[in-house]
């Protein structure tokens, strides 16, 4: 078997954030809810932060930090994204979080929402924020969790089993909450503090979630492609998921963990 | 081709400061006529488009005789 480098493909992340944009205000539920998170965090920390960047929150990110009772502490806020068209200006850019074009010690504070999944190297992430940051500048990330989409992963799981058709790897592989404090510790940050809720969102049936991951530019972006999900396969896992899965109303449960991470540069 | 030319939006000045280029983590040169970002140190030419500097190595122009 051939080593694969990568786990994640960068080209296609971008791709379905392209795809996704110009609906991701309507569907980007849970990125509006971690960047008003954010905001309310950054409302309690007593300190200005002179240039902020928020990366991957979209629309909604640049709002929560727009917001009145932040504008006395955030001086400009540069907004980026993997994708231009999720970048609202006035001074916006475009970047990988891998790599990013920062200048050492550029920045008070870097806040990252729900980006950082989908980077093949979370570490080397991490550390290329805390370069950006000056001295007591301050993280804040919002990834997802390990519990994220775990009915959907134990129904595919489940369907491939019963079907005989052996796992693939459809969903990726989330953060732990515990790792993401050590991760930020080993990045070279002071007070490391990682704590996570999970967010049950209810559907009315199973392909409304996959809809909506598809509308928020979250479909899969593995580089090697998994075997191809059959009809039958999708179809009896659709079924595992509402079998297990159901309110007493019918509507079908599906699980955010969202990790929020801080961490400060000294 | 339309005779009328809009002027391609100006980079904003506040992202200059703090750019580097991603791929050698030196200075970026602002090419206005261009509207690129000019890494000399790694040979390639970031793209600007309508003012949003795309810091993409997968997306970068090679300078020609660049070393």
């Amino acid at each position: 078997m051939s080593v694969t480098p990568f786990l994640f493909d960068a080209r296609k992340v971008r791709l379905h954030r392209a795809r996704a944009a110009k609906g991701f205000a309507d569907a980007a539920f849970l990125h509006a809810r971690a960047a008003e998170d954010c905001a309310d965090r950054l409302e309690e920390i007593n300190r200005p932060f002179p240039r902020a960047l928020a990366y991957g929150g979209g629309p909604a990110l640049l709002g929560a930090l727009t917001r009145r009772a932040l504008r006395d502490k955030l001086g400009v806020v540069l907004v980026a994204d993997s994708c231009a068209a999720l970048a609202p200006g006035p001074a916006s850019l475009v970047f990988e979080q891998e790599a990013a074009p920062l200048a050492a010690g550029s920045c008070n504070l870097v806040v990252s929402c729900l980006a950082l999944h989908w980077a093949n190297d979370l570490p080397g992430a991490l550390v290329q924020s805390r370069l950006a940051l000056a001295i007591e500048g301050l993280f804040l990330g919002v990834v997802f969790g390990a519990a994220t989409l775990l009915e959907l992963r134990e129904a595919l799981l489940a369907a491939e089993a019963e079907m005989g058709v052996g796992a693939s790897l459809r969903i990726a592989p989330f953060a732990d909450c515990q790792d993401m404090a050590g991760l930020l510790q080993r990045a070279g940050f002071a007070q490391p503090v990682a704590d996570s809720h999970i967010l049950t969102v209810r559907y009315a049936q199973p392909l409304a979630l996959l809809r909506d991951l598809q509308t928020m530019g979250e479909s899969a972006a593995f580089t090697q492609n998994p075997r191809p999900l059959t009809r039958k396969v999708l179809a009896r896992a659709l079924q595992i998921y509402t079998e297990r899965f159901s309110d007493h109303d019918g509507r079908v449960r599906a699980s955010f963990e969202l990790i929020t991470a801080t961490g400060w540069a000294l | 081709m339309s005779a009328t030319v809009t002027p391609a939006p100006e980079l904003d000045p506040r992202l200059l400061e703090v750019l580097v280029c991603p791929a050698s983590r030196g200075p970026l040169r602002y090419d206005r006529q261009r509207q690129e970002l000019v890494s000399d140190a790694a040979g390639l030419a970031y793209p600007i488009r309508e003012g949003v500097p795309i810091l993409l190595i997968a997306e970068a122009r090679e300078l020609q005789g660049a070393p």
